[in-house]
């Protein structure tokens, strides 16, 4: 007898019942399951953010403002049309008539007060983004469709966190206190939002299901018909069982997979790579304050040994190097020239400066455990640095005791790397974190001395002057750039492997590495 | 007689519990994280670090956070996980039972293979099915888990497509309402056919790289022990009298080589919960392993303290176990 294999696979479908045939189904329309290695803690907007939990928060609710498209805009939403005064002070936003919560209560100008309220109250999560520069009490309901924010002082970085704050009924929240809580133990796994899609089931750490909410004051891009049922995210923390989930069709879209395997799975037939030029920028954060690198000749002689034709082969191409402390697509982003590349010459200068001229020492390099990428980067300016007779320790750690780490000067490693996404696209998002307060946080581990770039950032974000605020960016670039706080390293694409019926996809790089906006998708079949 | 010794060895087991409970503590509080920071979220400035602090009370000394932690626990309490600010016992009771149903099919499958494949490998010892066992003991024990997990996911739900990737049921698929909240005994209580056999499908790969080593140890250890016994004088003396072999073997032979296996069952039975840090990540079972596993990676140690309790109360209550059943099985014990 001839046996062939797709006679045996015919035979293990009758047989099977798990064999996955296609696309989710329910009723008459189809579910879209989408998969990434990251779980969804809390769902609470105000409580917290990373990809997966803002995904699934920007299903559920929806926010004032909403950020689209690449170069991301943002563009009205729950507020039709916004004012902001002329000095910076005060924005009043005007309310869509049509919007309704999913329970069918209308989405009005004392919801707003009070989600903001509570976000600013809470002191948790977002909190950071406003909460000293907007007190809860400056925030006045005029009518059920105007909301007024007067600021304590002009803070140009205002419209754009907007939309991280997302909006829940006050009813549903003040129905489910428990302990004074302001209802944060009941939206840790429930939802009370107006978003397109309604929280069906929620087990953070498995699977997350959302219908889509047919009366969705919004309507669908994709027109009815082509609604889907709803969406899945579904966690699977290995990248082989994902992969394979989506090569049988039991997965829709995937991320979070290595380049080298982007690569794999774009040559197999009925899958689609999306491929997108990111917002996330990594660095290699020297300690400022102690050690050999508080040295700046020293630093600059680093950064001039790196092989930055590493960073991008690494990722297989799917990167590109950085060109200023700020990522391109940013507003008032400058390609600061001089920018250290490659250059042994140079790199052997510095090091003649610096107090080491015959290096002859051992730095730590810190990455997170675990990650592939930062750890093959870290090789390579092993290599980079050996002509200049400096050895590297290379030290995987987690997150957690890297970041406890280099919350002081004193115990922060020599180099640590670092992803960094920006939160929103105003200039002050990338600029602050090279502030004196933001010592000690993940991003400012290099915890960067230079008090006239710290006034010059202080006094960016509050400027109204659009032109001069810009012109000051750019030399906040420059001057951080001579400074050399970090190998400012690359900016790695944002990927995601999908079926060829996943429809409607659109990328944004104000998102975080794996999130979409799962609003517009659909599946054609 | 039974009931004092059952008691001695419950009390020598709280005392163990506690030693459990102060190391876990300690290696929880010398990890150089800071779960207030955690707590509060990545990009979380100063106040909002310090107000999550208070807020889990972590700025207390640590005498007094050790105190209150065992209080807790003393009321069935495990604390508060800082990434959720979930109470860790309901998640514990929640994780559990998925956890507890892959090992009980797991061990089923070490016990139904594991045995008998010892027991025929000893009896046709030297003969050409001792060797392919033995080989399959060896490999079974020396097979890391993860590697094998993922060799068995490629196989059998990649190439061939007979079984789910991971999981524990079909993504549309609503749980039901737990009963116990193992999936196959709740479907079998309730009935539902359907529901069995689709968590039985995505129950099989974990479930067979869990036993593995289990099984392949039972196997090895039922083996050598059935040699012994074979060899010994009173089965010399049963087939002289005229004992039909099946009885021989099944019954008296068997007998007294069940009992060191049942020593290395009850073992495995504690290596086997703790194994499954590794497997449920893998198949991303919903289970306390994968709880845990994530709980550590995020530096979120109150799950990882009740997740080590449960495997430590697990591993001591397996050794009772097995101690008293060697006194079923051996009536000289009884009264040791």
């Amino acid at each position: 007898m001839n046996t062939t294999r797709r006679g045996i696979l015919a035979g293990a479908a009758l047989l099977a019942p798990w064999q996955a045939m296609g696309f989710e189904r329910e009723g008459g329309r189809k579910v879209l399951v989408f998969s990434g290695n990251q779980a969804v803690p809390v769902l609470d907007p105000h409580v917290r953010y990373d990809w997966s939990t803002r995904m699934i928060q920007q299903g559920v609710y929806d926010a004032l403002l909403k950020y689209v498209g690449d170069p991301p805009r943002i563009v009205p939403w729950l507020a039709e049309r916004y004012e902001a005064s002329a000095d910076g002070l005060t924005y009043t936003f005007h309310l869509a008539a049509n919007a309704t919560f999913h329970n069918g209560d209308a989405v009005d100008a004392e919801a707003v007060r009070f989600s903001f309220e509570r976000g600013l109250k809470l002191n948790a999560g977002i909190a950071w983004m406003l909460k000293d520069f907007l007190k809860p009490e400056k925030i006045v309901a005029v009518d059920a469709r105007t909301v007024r924010f007067t600021l304590e002082r002009p803070f140009a970085p205002f419209i754009s966190y907007v939309p991280w704050w997302y909006i829940v009924n006050p009813k549903q929240v003040l129905a489910n206190v428990s302990e004074g809580d302001y209802g944060r133990k009941w939206l840790t796994e429930n939802a009370a939002g107006s978003g397109p899609f309604k929280l069906r089931r929620f087990d953070g750490n498995s699977l997350i299901h959302m219908d889509t909410h047919a009366a969705y004051w919004k309507g669908w891009p994709m027109g009815e018909a082509n609604r889907l049922a709803g969406a899945i995210f579904r966690i699977v923390r290995e990248a082989a069982p994902r992969r394979a989930g989506l090569q049988r069709r039991e997965i829709d879209v995937i991320t979070n997979m290595s380049p080298d395997d982007m690569e794999q799975l774009a040559k197999l037939p009925g899958i689609r790579n999306e491929d997108h030029a990111g917002f996330t920028t990594f660095g290699i954060k020297f300690n400022c304050q102690t050690g050999p690198t508080a040295d700046v000749n020293l630093r600059k002689a680093i950064a001039h040994a790196m092989d930055y034709d590493a960073l991008i082969a690494i990722h297989n191409g799917g990167a590109r190097l950085m060109d200023s402390p700020f990522p391109p697509g940013m507003e008032s982003h400058i390609s600061v020239p001089g920018i250290p590349r490659k250059d042994l010459d140079k790199a052997k200068q510095y090091l003649a400066r610096s107090r080491f001229p015959n290096g002859d020492i051992e730095l730590e390099y810190v990455h997170v455990q675990g990650l592939e990428d930062p750890r093959r980067i870290g090789l390579a300016l092993l290599d980079s640095l050996r002509p200049l007779n400096i050895r590297l320790n290379i030290v995987g750690q987690p997150w957690t005791t890297m970041v406890a780490r280099g919350s002081k000067a004193e115990t922060a490693p020599n180099m640590t790397s670092v992803y960094v996404t920006p939160v929103g696209t105003d200039p002050d998002t990338v600029a602050y974190q090279y502030h004196r307060e933001s010592w000690g946080l993940y991003y400012g581990m290099s915890h960067y001395e230079n008090p006239e770039v710290w006034r010059m950032i202080g006094e960016a974000r509050g400027m109204v002057d659009k032109p001069a605020r810009l012109a000051m960016y750019a030399e906040i670039q420059r001057r951080i750039v001579a400074d050399q706080p970090e190998i400012f390293g690359m900016i790695p694409n944002r990927t995601w492997a999908m079926r060829d019926y996943v429809k409607g996809f659109q990328f944004s790089p104000i998102r975080f590495t794996g999130e979409v906006d799962l609003y517009p998708m659909w599946i054609e079949a | 007689m039974i009931a004092a010794y059952v008691a001695r060895r419950l009390a020598l087991a709280g005392v163990m519990l506690f030693g459990l409970v102060c190391l876990t503590f300690v290696i929880a509080n010398v990890a150089p994280s800071d779960p207030a920071a955690l707590a509060a979220g990545p990009d979380a400035g100063r106040s909002q670090i310090e107000q999550a602090r208070r807020d889990y009370g972590l700025d207390k000394p640590l005498h007094e956070q050790f105190l209150r932690y065992v209080g807790d626990l003393a009321q069935g309490e495990f604390g508060r996980s800082v990434a959720t600010g979930r109470s860790v016992g309901r998640d514990l009771a929640r994780y559990f039972p998925a956890t507890l149903e892959l090992c009980l099919v797991a061990m089923s499958i070490g016990l139904v293979v594991g045995i008998p494949l010892g027991m025929l490998s000893a009896l046709f010892k030297d003969r050409w099915l001792d060797h392919v066992t033995r080989i399959f003991a060896v490999s079974g024990i020396a097979l890391p888990p993860f590697w094998f997990g993922l060799l068995l996911q490629l196989g059998f739900a990649t190439w061939l497509g007979w079984l789910p990737t991971s999981g524990r049921l079909g993504v549309a698929t609503e749980p039901p309402e737990p009963i116990t909240g193992m999936l196959l005994l709740d479907s079998l209580l309730r009935g539902d056919a359907a529901l069995f056999w689709e968590s039985a499908g995505y129950i099989i790969l974990p479930a067979l790289v869990l036993s593995l080593p289990c099984l392949a140890s039972i196997l090895r250890v039922n083996r050598s022990e059935m040699v012994e016994c074979l060899r010994a004088d009173y089965i010399t003396a049963a087939r002289a009298h005229g004992t039909v072999p099946w009885r021989l073997v099944a019954v008296h032979a068997l007998k007294n080589a069940m009992l060191p296996t049942l020593a290395i069952i009850g073992l495995r039975w504690g290596w086997m919960m703790s194994s499954t840090v590794l497997v449920e990540t893998v198949f991303d079972w919903p289970g306390t392993g994968l709880y845990a596993v994530s709980s550590a990676i995020a530096g979120d140690f109150k799950p990882v303290m009740g997740v080590t309790l449960i495997v430590g109360l697990n591993f001591m209550l397996a050794n009772l176990v097995v101690d008293l059943l060697y006194g079923v099985l051996d009536p000289r014990l009884r009264d040791a």
